[in-house]
């Protein structure tokens, strides 16, 4: 039985190789990735997202691409199973519903607003601000991870968590959303293309 | 007098039972168990790309239903990015919300979504009565004090009906049907301007 027990710590162990960074090696991360979102002015990567129930026998799985225009202009596109595409631009979103054209203005609800920007600096990877996230820095192999805990209750009724991986370069491979239940949302970016030029076109609605 | 006639007649024909609006022959009062098979396979996960139509706003989802157990169904709606909207578990006759975004959280609404998914998720019914048309059987049901009307044509569950004595309240339409899975689920209500349109992903 003990034997069993030691097996399963070690399966548990070995699933979750990463270490915590020391502060050296986490001040050397933070430094990288904020003078690299410093310099991006564009950014355009496919993705693969992931979500999770738990009570689902598979994860839903979809696809599309993602652009990023500074400072802060977003377009998020589905492409398969269905098309849907949502422009974060001012202070609205633009939603494109397999043809169905909508939008939707955020300025009168501050926790939306703060949502929105959350989104656009996961996709920097820059989110780095003490006053609003606990910040946890783990390591492993090539791959570097910061767990961001919002420290707004607001927040945190919306996300549990958001966990981000970057590559040795500092650029942001993967995104986790965990939600308070532990069900999360997993988006992994390819094809991550940065400081193309990128019209303005691109964002119209 | 011929007035009065002509609506006399009329208050009959409001009388008629849903049956006989449709012109459906009332053969037989028994105890069939109908069987709605379109959420009935614990084994698959049932995702939809949804379209809700409220008043003149409309907005996109995802809406995924799993049998957990026998008369144990979970429903949660998400948007496209994944952020929960609402979770909710049917179990047996018990109805429970998991979560709900805060500013959904009306009676109204949970009132009306409850009673909606409560009959789209439900597999098995004890039908009141049968009547038929052509190639059309139709059975009469109750879920929770109100009439439901399963329209099978050729066997197959085309349509639910929530109707009153006078009115069709709430319409679920089951279309491209295959493998025992609705790939479009329509549900229409008369009374209120809530549309949702479901297609399998």
């Amino acid at each position: 039985m003990r034997k069993i027990i030691y097996l399963l710590l070690f399966i548990v162990s070995s699933i979750h190789a990463q270490t915590k960074m020391t502060n050296a090696e986490a001040l050397l991360l933070k430094e990288k990735v904020k003078s690299q979102a410093a310099k991006t002015n564009t950014i355009t990567s496919d993705f693969v997202q992931y979500k999770h129930l738990d009570f689902l026998s598979n994860d839903i799985v979809t696809s599309g691409n993602l652009a990023f225009k500074s400072p802060d202009l977003v377009k998020w596109q589905y492409v398969k199973p269905f098309e849907y595409s949502v422009i974060f631009k001012n202070e609205n979103l633009y939603i494109n519903d397999e043809g169905k054209k909508s939008d939707v203005n955020l300025s009168s609800s501050k926790l939306f607003k703060q949502l929105n920007k959350l989104l656009v600096n996961s996709v920097k990877g820059d989110m780095f601000d003490k006053n609003e996230f606990d910040i946890v820095y783990f390591k492993q192999a090539t791959i570097s991870e910061v767990h961001f805990t919002p420290i707004n209750k607001k927040i945190s009724k919306y996300i549990k968590a958001f966990h981000i991986q970057f590559n040795t370069k500092g650029d942001v491979v993967e995104i986790k959303m965990i939600e308070p239940s532990d069900d999360y949302t997993r988006i992994v970016f390819s094809n991550r293309i940065i400081n193309n030029p990128l019209s303005d076109a691109v964002f119209s609605h | 007098m011929r007035y009065f006639l002509i609506s006399l007649l009329f208050l009959l024909a409001g009388c008629a039972s849903y049956q006989q609006r449709n012109n459906f022959e009332i053969q037989e009062t028994l105890d069939k168990v109908v069987t709605n098979v379109y959420f009935s396979d614990a084994a698959l996960d049932y995702v939809y790309k949804a379209n809700v139509a409220v008043y003149d706003k409309s907005f996109g989802g995802l809406f995924i239903v799993k049998k957990i157990a026998e008369e144990h169904h979970r429903i949660v709606f998400t948007t496209e990015m994944g952020a929960k909207i609402f979770d909710f578990s049917f179990i047996n006759d018990q109805f429970k919300v998991n979560y709900i975004l805060e500013e959904m959280d009306k009676k109204i609404l949970l009132n009306i979504l409850e009673k909606d998914f409560r009959v789209l998720v439900r597999e098995k019914e004890t039908a009141i009565s049968k009547s038929i048309k052509d190639n059309s059987e139709l059975f009469e049901t109750e879920i929770v004090n109100k009439k439901y009307y399963y329209l099978f044509n050729e066997g197959m569950l085309n349509s639910i009906t929530r109707a009153n004595k006078t009115k069709e309240k709430v319409v679920f339409l089951f279309s491209e049907i295959n493998n025992d899975t609705a790939k479009n689920i329509q549900i229409l209500h008369n009374n209120i301007k809530l549309t949702i349109n479901l297609k399998s992903i």
